[in-house]
């Protein structure tokens, strides 16, 4: 690891002062799980990190109001795992917490750095997809709203500019909808996931009223299942099983809108069956869930 | 003989470990830890190519940094060290690459800076050209490849089975070891049954948590080395020769080792360090990153292929074996794994027929050694498959055919050495009865079939050794026990504690190790492949009882009854008028060896006692997609007597978790010579939630004779059958078998689909 300068501003004004549009070695630094590795292994030489941790407010904090939830960047995975108001209204959140990293990790990683990092194997951008989540985006020019799957352009690729910052995500509240995570690992349980699917179903009695899909880890960016969802939207389904076709159709429509990439966690065939498998568990497991689940 | 029970009998007690304490408060001693005054660190410049002739390296950046002490490549070396080649069984090993480089990993120069950080940073700018040659992969075609990763073969001239090869040119193969017992190609053709397979294991690494690291310190005339080393004494030897030096201008000493698992044994960092202290005139220190660590050794990928007769009565009458071992650039102690896990490459069964071929194969890859287990592991996976495919074609209970082939004490096995002392049968029943074998079987469901496996393995002890102890009585009656035996968290300094205080008849507790220290402590070859507790703990006992014999003298010299109760601070007293002096007791162990016959590679002796393990697996396999947990993991290994019964637990579990790791996850893998994995982020070890639910590990006694209070070493003893255990539950659940290691989800799920004929197309 090389020598780099670290600043700590107070205000963000002072962080837009600090952060350079053209420069990728002048970065922000968050809860620096990521980072470090990244320059651990020197993949990254930073000439300068700007720490947001004592920028203002505006960066912390769970509010509810208005049917959504306002989550700080800079808040920690943590303070998500443990709120009791996460916990009521998004639980999703609070279970996919618990197969995510180790307690010191969720102590100091946040959800802006997790959201900006943009590697393919995190787990909660695809959650935040499937929720409907929208990211705050702001620079010197103001503020701009990026709905999370819009946010990735490719491997490790955001569509921020080097001087604009994650402030918060804003989350839908569906009191009505049912959303499941499952993390598909194929080694160790503590090893990055082969394959993340989030689901999020609204349910009329037996008829998917609306479908939100994301898969990330098998795919080089989190990506949304527009066609997958759209085979679900509207398809009339037995509450104790899903018709094996109607999820067939959903695979296939999966496996027809994205490419999956292989690596030491699995082939490329390897992944696409377990999309199949998985996409198939995983609605069946949100159809069964209880409304707001 | 063993001597008689002591009345506070020490031996058998489950005290905790003596370094527990100092352990989980950070007190304990470390070498990375250490900072001596004026130390360099330096930094490693590795080659990125597999093989080739370096054509330059460019070094003026990296000396431009400022913090830079020096750059040093080869050329450097050899003014210190005209001959810089190492090894313990071939000098093939350079300390830099010289000329030429065998991995892609190969240090090729270093950087001494003042610290750490500016070290690195300028290694990060040193370049260098390769002229690149084509490369050896695979074990198998290198045996016929016309590009050498030698020009010449190079055996030390310690083992005197390999001073054939001296000279040889035009080969990749540094070890050809062959056995014959019997007539084994006659028993094929009068053959009911022929069976034949190929198995393939994968390379994987150590994985200490502590990195290799070592520190020279050149003054003086002297050379003292701190280093994380298995074999110090072995150390000390390789770095005098190197140096024309007397053994005693050279220093090693340990501290404690946060693991080695065979990985810090023989030379690894410290001929660099010396060599660069040595240049420099100020102590050095090098430690690797745990990334680095992938570059330094690996245990050997090995491909075996296995052909069986089998009579009418299932009883096995002949086997053939030839198992080639994909050493990578360097043969480090890989020929000696080649010829120790050669000869028990049959398994642990009664044949009266046996041919076996072991080759130990030079490649482009990092180096390959000893990994708990000495090759055992690889060769078990082999032939309890084997075993399995064989039983099941036959239509007999597996653990039935196991027991009518099983090789019984008294009986030779293919070395002709005598089994004695080994608890092969009674693993055998234990693992039947822990898994209620003889009771009828939950198969799951459909979806998610259950399946049960056991499998059971043998291993020969690395032979001849020697072990040497000094048991210090002070003149206040206190202890000081001084071994060379590494305690890298197995426990050894607990167990040769309780060793000495059952022959003294005093607390384990209250008896202080020195840690080795050639300058201080005698020889000992080194801790590795489960010697320790028996040829130490021998010679600890020994070095026990001579000095509990010199105070029985030092009674009749002061005019006391035998067994008298006068304390010996009085005895010290009373002999010197004050309390001064000591007792130097001493003991030196060296089991009875006999070399093999090198056309037959039979001796009557080969081994001081067998390590024997068995295991016993539940598995539930996900039908839909390959994945499956192991519910239940039975170990079963032979202990001996247990000195501590908690440690030898602690043996157990650790061995087999690691071993675990070897089946199902952990796997080094090359894309054209390159590690395309080298981090902990992508290479898989065990942690705590892929342990099977009931994970039971046990062993039984089978006392040693010859061992320590019946003791023998348990190190390794869990890792042998472990990986077929799994694989045989994996195929009695789902019907496909796998004969390649490690056991993935992916691999089982296409195994399932090509036995319904609906292969999963390779992408
Ligand atoms: C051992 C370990 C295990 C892990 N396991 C998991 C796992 O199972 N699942 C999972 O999902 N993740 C896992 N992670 C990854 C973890 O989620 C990410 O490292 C973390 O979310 C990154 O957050 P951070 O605050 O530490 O980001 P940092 O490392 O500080 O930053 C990451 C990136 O985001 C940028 N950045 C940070 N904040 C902002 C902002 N507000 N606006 C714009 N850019 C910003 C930084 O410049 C940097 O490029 C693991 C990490 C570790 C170390």
């Amino acid at each position: 690891m090389t020598s780099f300068e670290l600043v700590e501003p107070r205000s963000l004004e002072e962080t837009f002062a600090l952060l350079d549009r053209d420069d990728p070695a002048v970065r922000p630094i968050a809860g620096g799980t990521a980072l470090m590795l990244m320059m651990k292994s020197g993949l990254f030489s930073p000439l300068r990190l700007i720490s947001l941790r004592r920028v203002e407010p505006r960066l912390a904090g769970i509010a509810f109001a208005d049917g959504s939830v306002r989550i700080g960047a800079m808040t920690t995975f943590a303070a998500l795992e443990h709120s009791p108001e996460i916990r009521r209204h998004l639980p999703v959140v609070t279970r996919t917490m618990r197969t995510l990293a180790n307690p010191r990790v969720r102590n100091v990683a946040t959800v802006g750095g997790n959201l900006a990092h943009a590697d393919t194997h995190l787990d909660l951008p695809l959650v935040w997809i499937a929720l409907g989540a929208q990211a705050v985006v702001v620079s010197p020019r103001g503020e701009r709203i990026v709905a999370v799957e819009d946010l990735y352009r490719g491997y490790y690729e955001t569509v921020l500019h080097h001087d604009e910052l994650i402030a918060a995500l804003h989350v839908p509240l569906r009191p009505t909808w049912r959303s499941v995570y499952v993390k598909v690992t194929t080694r160790t349980a503590h090893d990055w996931p082969a394959l993340g699917i989030a689901v999020s179903l609204a349910r009329d009695g037996s008829i998917i009223r609306d479908a939100r899909i994301a898969v990330g880890a098998a795919t080089k960016k989190a990506t949304r299942l527009i066609q997958a969802e759209t085979v679900l939207r509207g398809a009339a389904i037995d509450a104790a099983a899903v018709d094996d076709a109607l999820l067939a159709r959903a695979g296939d429509a999966a496996i027809g809108e994205i490419s999956i990439e292989a690596d030491s966690r699995g082939s490329a065939s390897y992944k696409q069956h377990l999309l199949r498998v998985y996409l198939g568990r995983a609605v069946r497991a949100a159809a069964a869930a209880e409304p707001g689940a | 003989m063993t001597p008689e029970p002591m009345p506070l009998s020490q031996v058998g007690r489950s005290i905790p470990r003596l370094e527990a304490s100092a352990k989980v408060t950070g007190r304990a001693e470390y070498v990375h830890n250490l900072r001596l005054p004026g130390m360099l660190y330096g930094k490693i410049f590795r080659s990125i190519v597999p093989h080739g002739r370096i054509t330059q390296v460019n070094v003026s950046a990296a000396r431009a940094v400022e913090g830079v002490h020096r750059v040093v490549t080869i050329e450097d070396i050899r003014s210190i060290i005209p001959n810089p080649y190492f090894g313990p069984a071939f000098h093939d090993q350079p300390i830099l690459a010289d000329h030429k480089v065998r991995f892609a990993g190969e240090p090729v120069a270093v950087v001494l800076a003042e610290n750490y950080r500016v070290a690195e940073q300028a290694a990060g700018l040193i370049t260098a050209q390769y002229e690149e040659l084509q490369a050896v992969d695979d074990e198998v075609e290198a045996v016929s490849a016309s590009v050498f990763v030698h020009d010449e073969l190079k055996p030390a001239s310690t083992f005197a089975d390999l001073q054939h090869l001296k000279g040889q040119r035009g080969t990749n193969v540094a070890l050809d070891y062959r056995l014959r017992h019997g007539d084994a190609e006659a028993a094929f053709a009068a053959a009911d049954q022929v069976f034949e397979h190929s198995f393939r294991t994968q390379p994987v690494m150590h994985t200490p948590l502590e990195p290799f690291v070592s520190v020279a310190d050149a003054a003086n005339g002297r050379l003292t080395i701190h280093t994380a080393s298995q074999s110090p004494s072995f150390v000390r030897i390789e770095i005098a020769r190197l140096l024309g030096w007397a053994e005693n201008r050279v220093r090693v000493k340990t501290a404690h080792l946060g693991g080695g698992f065979g990985s810090k044994l023989y030379i690894k960092l410290e001929a660099l360090v010396a060599a660069l202290s040595l240049l420099t005139g100020r102590p050095v220190k090098i430690s690797l990153t745990m990334e680095e660590q992938f570059f330094m050794v690996t245990r050997h990928a090995c491909t075996l292929k296995i052909k069986s007769a089998v009579d009418k009565n299932g009883r096995i009458t002949a086997r053939q074996c030839k198992t080639w071992w994909n050493g990578g650039a360097y043969a480090d102690i890989g020929p000696r794994v080649t010829q120790k896990a050669g000869f028990t490459a049959a398994g642990p069964y009664d044949i009266e027929n046996v041919a076996l071929d072991s080759y130990a194969v030079y490649t482009n890859r990092p180096p390959a050694s000893a990994l708990r287990g000495f090759g055992a592991p690889q060769t078990a996976w082999a032939y309890e498959t084997h075993t399995d495919l064989i039983a099941e074609a036959l239509n007999i209970d597996k653990l039935e055919f196991r027991r009518r082939n099983i090789l019984r004490n008294g009986r030779p096995q293919a070395t002709g050495t005598v089994v004695r002392d080994t608890g092969l049968e009674a693993i055998l029943d234990r693992l039947a009865e822990r898994l209620a074998w003889d009771q009828p079987f939950d198969r799951g469901s459909d979806k998610l079939r259950r399946g049960r496996g056991i499998a059971i393995g043998f291993k020969a002890i690395v032979a001849p050794t020697t072990s040497a102890a000094i048991v210090k009585i002070n003149a206040d009656g206190s202890c000081t026990l001084y071994c060379g035996t590494v305690d890298m968290g197995q426990g050894s300094d607990t167990c040769m504690t309780q060793i000495a205080a059952e022959v003294l008849n005093i607390e384990a507790e209250s008896i202080q190790v020195i840690h080795p220290d050639t300058d201080v402590t005698p020889y000992d070859m080194g801790t590795l492949g489960s010697r320790s507790t028996f040829h130490m703990g021998n010679a600890v006992r020994l070095a026990a009882e001579d000095a509990k014999s010199k105070i029985a003298a030092l009674m009749a010299e002061l005019n006391l009854p035998p067994g008298s109760n006068v304390p010996l601070v009085e005895l010290f007293r009373r002999k010197y008028g004050m309390q001064a002096g000591n007792i130097i007791g001493t003991g030196s162990f060296h089991p009875a060896y006999a070399k093999p016959d090198h056309q037959t590679g039979r001796s009557p002796q080969v081994t001081p006692f067998w390590g024997v393990g068995g295991t016993g697996a539940e598995v539930e396999v996900d039908t839909e997609t390959g994945q499956f947990r192991v519910t239940t993991l039975v170990n079963v290994v032979d202990a001996g007597v247990p000195i501590n019964p908690k440690l030898v637990q602690q043996q157990i579990s650790g061995a087999a978790i690691m071993q675990f790791g070897f089946t199902v996850s952990e796997n080094m893998v090359f894309h054209e010579g390159q590690l395309t994995n080298g981090s902990l982020a992508d290479y898989k070890i065990p942690g705590l939630l892929d342990l099977p639910r009931n994970f039971i590990n046990e062993w039984v006694e089978a006392r040693q004779h010859d061992g320590p209070f019946g003791a023998k070493g348990v190190g390794e003893s869990a890792t042998i059958a472990l990986s077929p255990a799994i694989g045989n539950a994996i195929a009695d659940a789902v019907g496909v078998r796998l004969t390649e290691l490690p056991l993935t989800a992916e691999s089982v799920y296409r195994a399932m689909q090509a036995a319904k004929g609906k292969p999963l197309p390779e992408q």
